[in-house]
């Protein structure tokens, strides 16, 4: 990596000034190498890992603490202790159920990033039907998802398929929007350079705009992953299990029903964390892609 | 005035290698109006030969601008009648024989050089092999041949501009149209693109360039040719015909005949 930004830097073109740059540079990743192997990564816990480590453990601290002196009743208010505990009696239940929303949240997700580019794709194409649509999807947008879930129930029957159906249609729409803004925002000049090499609509959009937007649609992307986490579980409350093995929503429901507040705290913190497992994927993924080129993901 | 602009483009004029010279790009009265109202350009009329080095000189607003446009096909003439390779600009575009250079380099920032190179090759469907073939022999013009596999984001504005120039030479063009194309970079840069770019086009001879900027010792010193604008609305002034052999150094840049041809592109300038 190192050698690699050197041999940049070394571009022959005003001889003196880069020579001097590329000794200065020199230097810098051996001490870097013989820092890394112990120095480096304690220093990275230190300054970046470790204080929010502290808060979380004062907060789930206090919390243990402050519950215990109170005497609250569990199915109240339960302590961080009652809430891993019950996560590991129904360990295999949990497992099930997070396996459950995870296959409905990534199917919906696909769907919406499939359908959301294909989607702002054709709207790109002509800027008559983007004016005549696009108003439809933003009403369609508007309309809380908890009023169109009953019908998608009905429309597709209670499990998978509603479930799915709920996750992709919370997930759609920004992957719509941010792919349409960026296919839209290819600089003029860029444009006019493909016109007047007489490229066609299609090499404009597949070489020139799509790349383009890239860096827009993997923004939308990192929205609407967490989103999808959360249009499944939304639909798992109302479309239930439908036959087959519930996940995190219901198991949710059942959960408070039963007046089990410490497997349903197991339940919602499942859900948190696989929403950010699932951003920091999309994130990992943006910045493999963007590194080379877009300054979003250079750092330097 | 039109009468010493007629003179002075007229076929007869001497060409710099001599040679009887086929007309390019024909304007007779060209104007441009735009729908407000605003008269963009005024009048123009140029004959631009085979082998030329024609720069447009003007300050901003002289409609330099909208003749490279109009000529490129980007935008409509209202009035008079424009010719561009014997044909309209937008068929002429078609045959291939027209490359453009803009003031910002215009490369694609996710591609590496020797993919933008052949852009224009990639979108008529050249082989690849012929494409690689012709990106090298490009990127070896501008000097840039190791670099082939670098990002536009590793390179400074001036390599950049190279790439941009070794892009329009790909199609070995007939016309080369450049707007401002060194207007971004500093002086010593500039000066060594302006050489750079006079080596090529003297190598071989074969195309002409429609070159527009709004300095006058870079119009000076790189054409054969140079047409002063003025603006409100833009019209021809007066076009400088500079007679200085090729190649050019800096001595000519430092000759009093150079700051001869300055001093009369200035008084044209102030008309």
């Amino acid at each position: 990596m190192e050698k690699l930004v050197v041999s940049v830097n070394g571009i022959p073109e005003q001889g003196g000034v880069e020579a001097t740059s590329v000794q200065k540079l020199e230097p810098a990743p051996q001490k870097r190498k013989a820092g890394a192997s112990s120095g480096s990564p304690l220093r990275k816990f230190a300054t970046h890992i470790a204080p929010p480590l502290i808060v979380l453990i004062l907060f789930l601290g206090f919390w243990e603490l402050a519950i215990r002196l109170a005497d609250v009743k569990p199915y109240l208010f339960p302590k961080p202790s009652d809430i891993v505990k019950a996560a590991a009696e129904n360990g295999h239940n949990l497992l099930v159920s997070v396996r459950t929303t995870i296959v409905e949240a990534v199917l919906g997700f696909a769907f919406s990033v499939i359908l959301g580019v294909a989607f702002a794709i054709v709207l790109a194409l002509s800027k008559t039907v983007e004016r005549s649509v696009y108003p439809y999807a933003i009403i369609l947008q508007t309309i809380p998802i908890v009023a169109v879930a009953p019908i998608i129930v009905i429309w597709f029957g209670a499990g998978m398929n509603a479930i799915v159906m709920i996750a992709f249609l919370i997930a759609f729409f920004p992957i719509l929007s941010n792919t349409l803004i960026g296919l839209n925002s290819t600089e003029a000049n860029m444009k006019n350079l493909f016109y007047l090499y007489n490229a066609t609509k299609w090499q404009t959009i597949w070489k020139l705009r799509i790349p383009a937007a890239l860096p827009y649609i993997l923004a939308g992307m990192k929205i609407s992953c967490s989103l999808s986490v959360v249009g499944a579980i939304v639909g798992e409350y109302i479309a239930g299990i439908g036959g087959l093995q519930g996940g995190l929503g219901y198991a949710i429901t059942v959960a408070s029903t039963r007046l089990q507040t410490a497997y349903l705290f197991a339940c919602g913190l499942s859900a948190a964390v696989m929403g950010i497992v699932f951003f920091l994927l999309i994130n990992a993924l943006s910045n493999r892609l963007l590194r080379s080129w877009h300054d979003s993901a250079i750092n330097g | 005035m039109n009468s010493t602009m007629l003179a002075g483009s007229s076929p007869g004029m001497p060409a710099p290698s001599g040679e009887p010279s086929g007309i390019l790009v024909g304007m007779q009265n060209i104007g441009k109006t735009y729908p407000n109202g605003t008269i963009a350009v005024q009048n123009v009329n140029l004959l631009a030969g085979e082998r030329e080095f024609l720069c447009f000189v003007g300050p901003s607003g002289c409609g330099k601008s909208t003749i490279f446009n109009m000529i490129a096909g980007l935008t409509d003439h209202t009035s008079g009648e424009l010719a561009v390779l014997g044909t309209t600009p937008k068929d002429a575009r078609k045959q291939n024989e027209i490359a453009f250079v803009f003031q910002e380099h215009t490369l694609l920032p996710w591609s590496k050089l020797i993919d933008n190179v052949t852009m224009p090759l990639t979108l008529r469907g050249v082989s690849k092999k012929e494409r690689i073939q012709e990106g090298e022999r490009v990127l070896e013009l501008v000097g840039l041949k190791d670099y082939m596999k670098v990002l536009p984001r590793q390179l400074s504005g001036g390599m950049k501009m190279r790439v941009s120039i070794a892009r329009a030479l790909i199609s070995r063009p007939k016309l080369l149209l450049m707007d401002e194309p060194f207007g971004a970079l500093d002086e010593i840069t500039r000066q060594t693109l302006q050489d750079e770019l006079l080596n090529i086009w003297c190598s071989d001879r074969k195309m002409t360039v429609l070159f527009i900027t709004h300095n006058v010792f870079e119009a000076v010193y790189l054409s054969t040719r140079v047409v002063v604008m003025t603006p409100r609305p833009g019209k021809v002034a007066d076009i400088v015909d500079i007679e200085a052999p090729f190649p050019r150094t800096d001595d000519f840049r430092s000759s009093p005949e150079f700051g001869g041809y300055v001093h009369a592109v200035n008084e044209s300038l102030k008309h």
